[in-house]
Order: structure tokens, then C-alpha cells, then sequence
């Protein structure tokens, strides 16, 4: 497989006020609830991990057995979490 | 030759070429000079980057964003009460407010959070004025979300009872908005499909509302009525998952909201063109007290009436949440905070002119909320006279209370949460239930809203919201007088936010205060003033009235209270920010720079 070594198309006038006008649209309709859906998918994912590699928490959910079994799965997410969790979050946060 | 000097066109074209000099002009002096912003600066969008809260988004999106999450029912209705000291006052504060301190504050709060590592502003009052400051502002917050819940929910009653066809067309968007969360989601349907399904049951909802009239049988019982069934409404927006609810009709709703806002916009324009011509009808004023005699004296009035428009503490608090952690570079905070309030500013004047073109026989007594709906009318039956006045009144009506109603769905599950971070631990803890909470974000605000006049609780509103503005532009100085930055550009506007509105509440306290001692001494017409019906000149209920006024002079005077202490908080710690400034600083490592 190649990689193109192109330079990216430079948009026109007309192409970038396009570009514009969708983003100001989808902005206005649809951005806020994106961003609440990734929201709610972050609380479950959470919870999943609570669930799945809480005993290593010292909150045994489920058997470690289980828990080892799926901690290859669950590692690529460990560092996001940590972040996510760790956040401090105040209810000024919680406006949108 | 049409004369334009009486048509509205001409402050149209005026207020578009001042905020064009505030953005261009003194925003980016601002921006380059007080700020310092720069493009190479990692923001955190960048820095903390998780693709969940924090992720850079284009500028024109995030505007999109802002300006959606300020744009609401307060620039539409703030004129109303406004234009009773004349038009032209009004528009001298849609223009002045927003041109030097409006702007100013969305942007300095998103700079802000920006510079704080996206913090929002309870981490930020933490710091700046310690544990107490930061409870202080949690209380304020607490009273202000149900201050707005009582004037939103009184506003929604009113607009169902003045246009019979609304309530149909506001169940269809709801019923619409379920049906397309459903299909979004469990059906996985298209959006685009979705969206063309939403928008024809849009027009049904409307045509259906023109087709069937409700009117409550209950005479003056009736605001009461409609009231609760706008607190049932809200009661399930709050509780329910946002995908399945509140997400869909918020997207459904969002295009006869914008589409009313632009034909406004380009019937203002039109008036001198259209045939006849709309003139201004009217006075220009300026008046320095109401003529009506009710509300009192253009300042402060005037200046909390008019609060989303000119400068709303509201919007300190969006630019601040989550606009903040999206923005991709720090000069992109410009057209974003500052672009989309000046942007509100024209939403602003579009509502005024849709209420300089009526006469002023609409304005006695401001009862009459229904009066922009009647402006809109006007100003778009010349282009659009292929729809019938019936029709437009519903979509316009109809506009009215979807901005309400999906604000007020948004406040209702805000003040839920912040209950929930307030009582969720101790002695009171069931009100941290997600049911109890949310029984009490309406409930309370609904007892206000059934028994107060609606003027009576915007000026609260209003005054609670531009105090909150004040507070916000506070701990923005505070922060610039920390790195060192010029400091009087947001100290004056402060200052003027927080005596004006401090000025504005001790005036409404005072009003109500008066009413019960006037009451005391024979003369009810003054409680009766401040009530509605049915409690308002029923003798049955005339105890009730001179509870309701008691009730609304404790609420005013904890708002000023609250509002007082936490400016006291703020003041000191810009005080002992500007001492430290002062003393000879020890060498940073950056050689002492101001920060970049």
C-alpha cells in the first residue's frame, strides 16, 4: 500500500466558505449532542471498567479470573481512565 | 421616496457597523493587547486531549455551539420590558452593553478557563476567593437557576394561554422529537431521514395547531393550569435520558427557532421597502422613570431588563463549561465568545424592532407578552403573505415557548445536578435525590410562577443574572491583575455590573417591602400590583397576596445578600492581587514577563 506524498488540495474561497457554513450548521444542531452522547458513553465506560477491573481496586465485582481474562481488552483504556477519573470535576462543569 | 429615518431599517444597519467596530475594532485591541493571545499556545483542547470533554473543534463549530447555548428567551423578551423607558435607551444598551462589556465578558471568560487548564469557574472562585467564596457562589447559583425556572415557567403558561394553537404544536414537536430519538437510536436510521421525517411533523405540528384551538376551561385558574402541565413537561425532560427526550426535540426544535430568528432579521430590513412601509410607532423616549408608573427608574432598571443582548452572566458560565476545553487555538476565542455574543446582540435588536414597529397601546400594563409574536407578524406578513396571520402567529408563538422550554429543560437538569453536589452527603441528603430535586426546581419556581407577575420575577431574573456577570467579569480581573495585565478595561464594566445590579435588587426588595407596609396601611394596590390573577384584587385572597409580597422581599433580599458577600470576596481578592502586583516581585524564570 502507498501513501500519497501530495500536499493536501488548498480549498478556494467558495470551498472554505462552505466548509464554514457546515461547520457554524452542524455546530448550531447537532455539536452539543454529540458531545453529550460521548459524555454519557465516558459514564459507562467507566462503570465497565469499574466492573470488570475493580478487584485490582480492592472492589472485587467479579472474580479475578474474569478480570485477568479480560485485561488485555481492558489496558489500551487504562491511561484514559485514570485521566478521566482523576479530573477534577465541579458543578460548574455540569452547565452543558 | 420612502423615508428610512422612520423605518427601523437604519439601526439596523447602524448597530451591524458598531458591532463590526467592537469586533474588529477594540476586540482585537483587546485580544492582542490585554490578553496577549497566540495561536502557538497550547490550549486545552490540546493538552488534555481525550476526545470526550476535551478535543479541538473548528471555530466555526464551536461558534455554532455558543451561540446556540446563549441564544434564548432573554434577548427576545429583555427589550419588552426595556422599551418602556423608549426605544431609544434600549438600543443605546443593546449597543453600549454589548460593545463594551457583553462581548468582553464571554471572551474573558472563555480566555479564562482557557489559561486556568479549561477549569470552569467553582474551581476557579475556589482559588481566587477560597472554600467560602466557592459555597457562596454555589448558593447564588442555586436561587438564580430557580429564579429563571419561575419566569421561563410563568412565560410558558402565558404564551399557551394567549395562542390557542400552540399547545398542539408544542406537543407534535415533543411527540416528533421522541419519535426521532427512537429512530436515531434504536432504528439507527440516517440522520438525514430522521431529520426530513422530524422537520414534516414540524409542519404538521404547526398546521395541527392552527386546526385545534385549546382553551382551559378554568378562567382564571388557567396560567395555574398550564403551568403544571409545563412542570410535568420539564419534570420528564429532566429525569429521562437526554438521547431519549431532551437531545431530539432540542435538534427538531432548533430549526423553526432559527428560522423565525432570520425571517425577523430580513423583515427588519425590508421596512422600508415593503408597501406601505413600517414605520417606528414607538416614542423614542428617553424616559427616566416609567411612565406607567410601575417599574421605576431607567437606572438600574433598564439595565437588568434588558440582560441577554447587551451582557448576561449566564453566558460566563457556557464559555467557561465546555466551550473552553474545545477551543483548538487561544485566538479562536475571539470569534467564538466575543463573535457569537455580539451575534446575540442582533438577536437583541431583531426582537426590539419587532417591538418599535407596534403601537404602544400593546405595552399597558406589560401584560401583553405576546406582543413580539404580533411585532413578528408585522415585520414578515409582507414577504410571506402567502401564509395567513393564523399561521404565522402559531409558528411564531410557538417559537416563543420552544426557546423556553428547551432552555428551561436544560436549567431544570442543571439545578437537579447542582442539588445533587450540594445536599448529596448528610443531614439532607434526600434532596439529592434525582426525583426530590427535581420535584423542588420546579415546584418552588412553579409557586412563583402561578402567584407573581412576570415583570416582577424578569427583573429578578434579570437582576440575578447581570449580578452573576458582574461576579464573572470580577474574577476575570482578578486574573489579569495576577500576570500582570492591564486591569481597567473589565474592572470598570465590573464595578458598573455589580452596583447596577446590587442597586436594581435593593430597588425591587424595596418595592415589594413598601407594597406590604402600604398594605398595612390600608392601600392593597400596591400588593395587587405584584401578584396575578386570581390571587390579584380577590379579597379571599388578599392574605395570600401579602404572603407572596413577603415571600418575593426575602428572595430579593438573599439574592442581594449572597450576591453582596460574594462581591465583598471578590474585591479583596483583586485588592490583595493589585498589592502583590505592586511589591517588588521576586525574578521568574521568564524574566518577569508578563505572561504570554
Amino acid at each position: 500500500m502507498t501513501e500519497s506524498n501530495d500536499a493536501p488540495k488548498r480549498k478556494g474561497r467558495g470551498g472554505k466558505m462552505k466548509d464554514a457554513a457546515k461547520g457554524v450548521f452542524y455546530g448550531m444542531a447537532a455539536h452539543g449532542h454529540v458531545t453529550a452522547a460521548l459524555r454519557t458513553r465516558m459514564y459507562l465506560e467507566h462503570l465497565f471498567m469499574f466492573i470488570t477491573l475493580g478487584d485490582m481496586l480492592g472492589v472485587p465485582v467479579i472474580p479475578p479470573y474474569y478480570s485477568l481474562r479480560i485485561l488485555p481488552y481492558a489496558v489500551p483504556n487504562i491511561k484514559s481512565w485514570k485521566q478521566r477519573v482523576f479530573r477534577e470535576r465541579d458543578f460548574t462543569d455540569q452547565v452543558f | 421616496m420612502v423615508d428610512i429615518l422612520s423605518t427601523p431599517f437604519l439601526w439596523v444597519v447602524v448597530t451591524i457597523g458598531l458591532y463590526g467596530v467592537a469586533y474588529w475594532g477594540y476586540g482585537k485591541w483587546i485580544d492582542r493587547n490585554v490578553w496577549r493571545s497566540d495561536a502557538k499556545k497550547a490550549t486545552p483542547a490540546h493538552m488534555y486531549m481525550d476526545g470526550v470533554e476535551y478535543f479541538p473543534v473548528s471555530r466555526y463549530v464551536l461558534w455554532g455551539y455558543q451561540f446556540k447555548s446563549v441564544a434564548a428567551l432573554g434577548p427576545i423578551l429583555g427589550p419588552f420590558i426595556g422599551i418602556t423607558f423608549g426605544w431609544l435607551p434600549a438600543l443605546l444598551w443593546i449597543i453600549g452593553g454589548n460593545f463594551f462589556i457583553g462581548w468582553l465578558q464571554d471572551y474573558g471568560a472563555m480566555m479564562l478557563s482557557v489559561r486556568k487548564e479549561g477549569r470552569s469557574f467553582g474551581p476557579i472562585t475556589y482559588e481566587f476567593t477560597g472554600a467560602k467564596g466557592r459555597t457562596n457562589l454555589l448558593a447564588f447559583v442555586l436561587f438564580y437557576l430557580i429564579i429563571i425556572s419561575a419566569t421561563f415557567i410563568a412565560l410558558i403558561a402565558s404564551f399557551w394561554n394567549s395562542f390557542k394553537g400552540t399547545f398542539v404544536a408544542t406537543v407534535g414537536i415533543l411527540f416528533a422529537g421522541l419519535l426521532c430519538g427512537q429512530l436515531l437510536y434504536r432504528v439507527k436510521m440516517n440522520v438525514f431521514a430522521v431529520t426530513g421525517i422530524g422537520l414534516a411533523l414540524v409542519v404538521l405540528s404547526i398546521y395541527l395547531g392552527v386546526l385545534i384551538p385549546v382553551t382551559l376551561p378554568f378562567g382564571v385558574w388557567n396560567i395555574p393550569i398550564w403551568a403544571f402541565i409545563a412542570a410535568i413537561i420539564l419534570y420528564g425532560a429532566a429525569v429521562l435520558p437526554t438521547p431519549t427526550f431532551v437531545q431530539p426535540t432540542n435538534y427538531l426544535a432548533f430549526y423553526p427557532a432559527y428560522a423565525a430568528i432570520i425571517l425577523i432579521i430580513i423583515g427588519a430590513l425590508a421596512t422600508p421597502f415593503v408597501t406601505p412601509p413600517i414605520s417606528v410607532q414607538m416614542p423614542a423616549g428617553p424616559f427616566l422613570f416609567d411612565p406607567q408608573g410601575i417599574l421605576g427608574p431607567i437606572w438600574p432598571i433598564l439595565f437588568v431588563a434588558i440582560a441577554c443582548g447587551a451582557i448576561s452572566g449566564w453566558h460566563s458560565l457556557v464559555s467557561s463549561s465546555s466551550s473552553s476545553k474545545q477551543l483548538d487555538i487561544e485566538t479562536d476565542a475571539l470569534p467564538v465568545g466575543g463573535g457569537a455574543m455580539l451575534s446575540e446582540g442582533l438577536l437583541a435588536l431583531a426582537s426590539l424592532i419587532a417591538y418599535m414597529v407596534l403601537a404602544p397601546s400593546f405595552f399597558v400594563g406589560r401584560t401583553n407578552v405576546a406582543a413580539w409574536v404580533q411585532g413578528a407578524v408585522v415585520l414578515t406578513t409582507p414577504f410571506l403573505g402567502g401564509l395567513t396571520t393564523p399561521v404565522l402567529t402559531t409558528f411564531f408563538g410557538l417559537v416563543l415557548i420552544i426557546y423556553a422550554l428547551t432552555v428551561q429543560a436544560l436549567v431544570t437538569r442543571f439545578f437537579r445536578l447542582v442539588a445533587a453536589e450540594t445536599w448529596s452527603e448528610g443531614r439532607f441528603h434526600v434532596f439529592g435525590n434525582k426525583h426530590i430535586s427535581t420535584v423542588v426546581g420546579l415546584g418552588i419556581p412553579w409557586a412563583f410562577a402561578v402567584t407573581g407577575s412576570w415583570w416582577a420575577l424578569w427583573l429578578y431574573f434579570g437582576g440575578a443574572n447581570q449580578l452573576l456577570a458582574g461576579l464573572a467579569i470580577m474574577l476575570i480581573t482578578i486574573h489579569l491583575a495576577r500576570v500582570r495585565a492591564p486591569t481597567r478595561y473589565s474592572l470598570i464594566p465590573g464595578i458598573f455590573m455589580i452596583v447596577t445590579t446590587l442597586a436594581a435588587l435593593v430597588w425591587q426588595t424595596g418595592t415589594f417591602l413598601y407594597s406590604v407596609y402600604a398594605y398595612l396601611n390600608n392601600d392593597a394596590s400596591w400588593i395587587n400590583r405584584n401578584v396575578r390573577p386570581p390571587i390579584q384584587n380577590n379579597k379571599d385572597y388578599i392574605l395570600v397576596a401579602v404572603g407572596i409580597n413577603a415571600v418575593f422581599v426575602v428572595v430579593g433580599a438573599v439574592l442581594f445578600a449572597v450576591g453582596l458577600s460574594m462581591a465583598v470576596r471578590l474585591f479583596r481578592s483583586y485588592r490583595s492581587s493589585m498589592a502583590e502586583r505592586r511589591a517588588r516581585a521576586p525574578a521568574a524564570a521568564d524574566g518577569g514577563e508578563r505572561e504570554r
